[in-house]
């Protein structure tokens, strides 16, 4: 009788283990849908994966400014029995959008460069990478011309002679 | 060597000349609109002095002389004569052409690189800005 009701007490204490422990298991997870779900609904937060551990959320990824790191956090806190955020995010600002800017001076550069007929040059980031030859007395005046595009920066490769 | 300490002396002329300077980054930014071509000239000046054949990569010096539309320009090609085209670019056909030393009109602005001029025989055409300095 006694053997049977420690059995069944260590069945019980087992059940109820186990039984906590899924519950848990569930709990976190369900949370962090929930939490996964509010962020992916702002575009700004694609960059944003949040992990759920005994209803204590982390934030980790990136995100391009510091007033969106701010609001993954407080999204994520108000989510129903969320304990506490950890905010990990790393705020990376975008690279600067050159596409314009390259284009201007591509359409510039063939007048630019119409005197100069050993000299090329390409555009990439607002930089114009310049190779080929020049002649001395002719490279300022080249050089004039292409810093009076505005490029971001002028990469001078050209043999001079 | 920073920026600041290398191009001191163009830097210092530029400021003089209330124009844009930033040399926050890897490249000092020289940038605005000086009254008097003798301006731009001595800041180019300086900063061949400094790097006689542009190999830093380190400087962008855009820096335009003040032009009224209406006023005379002076033809300042190397040797050649500057042709006069039809519209702003290249690929249009000349109709003209402006001897070296020649004075002649600025009529106006298509952009930066092209304006409209008429020459001293009242020819109507486009020529690339960099060859063409105004005359006070």
């Amino acid at each position: 009788m006694k053997t049977l009701r420690a059995l069944s007490m260590v069945a019980l204490i087992l059940a109820l283990g186990m039984g906590a422990t899924s519950c848990k298991q569930v709990n976190d997870a369900d949370l962090q849908t929930a939490a996964q779900e509010l962020l992916v609904a702002n575009p700004d937060m694609a960059g944003v994966t949040v992990t759920v551990a005994d209803k204590v959320a982390t934030l980790t990824g990136t995100v391009a400014v510091d007033s969106v790191k701010a609001l993954a956090e407080t999204t994520v806190a108000g989510v129903k029995n969320i304990k506490s955020v950890v905010n990990e995010l790393e705020v990376v600002p975008p690279a600067p959008d050159y596409t314009e800017l390259d284009a201007t001076i591509n359409a510039a550069l063939a007048d630019a460069l119409k005197d100069h007929s050993k000299v090329t040059a390409e555009v990439k980031d607002g930089v114009i990478t310049l190779s080929g030859n020049i002649a001395e007395k002719e490279l300022p005046t080249l050089m004039q011309k292409l810093n009076a595009l505005n490029p971001v920066q002028i990469v001078n490769n050209l043999t001079v002679k | 060597m920073t920026l600041a300490e290398k191009y001191k002396e163009l830097i210092d002329l530029a400021k003089a000349h209330q124009l844009n300077v930033d040399d926050s980054g890897k490249v000092l930014r020289v940038e605005g609109t000086v009254t008097s071509s003798n301006v731009k000239d001595q800041l180019w000046a300086i900063y061949q002095r400094i790097d006689p054949h542009f190999k830093s990569n380190d400087v962008i010096l855009n820096v335009k002389t003040n032009v009224t539309e209406g006023g005379k320009v002076k033809v300042v090609t190397m040797q050649s004569r500057l042709n006069i085209r039809k519209g702003p670019g290249t690929d249009q056909p000349i109709v003209g052409k402006a001897e070296k030393g020649d004075i002649i009109t600025l009529i106006s602005k298509a952009n930066d690189q092209w304006w409209l001029v008429r020459d001293n025989d009242g020819e109507e055409g486009y020529c690339y800005s960099q060859y063409l300095e105004p005359v006070q």
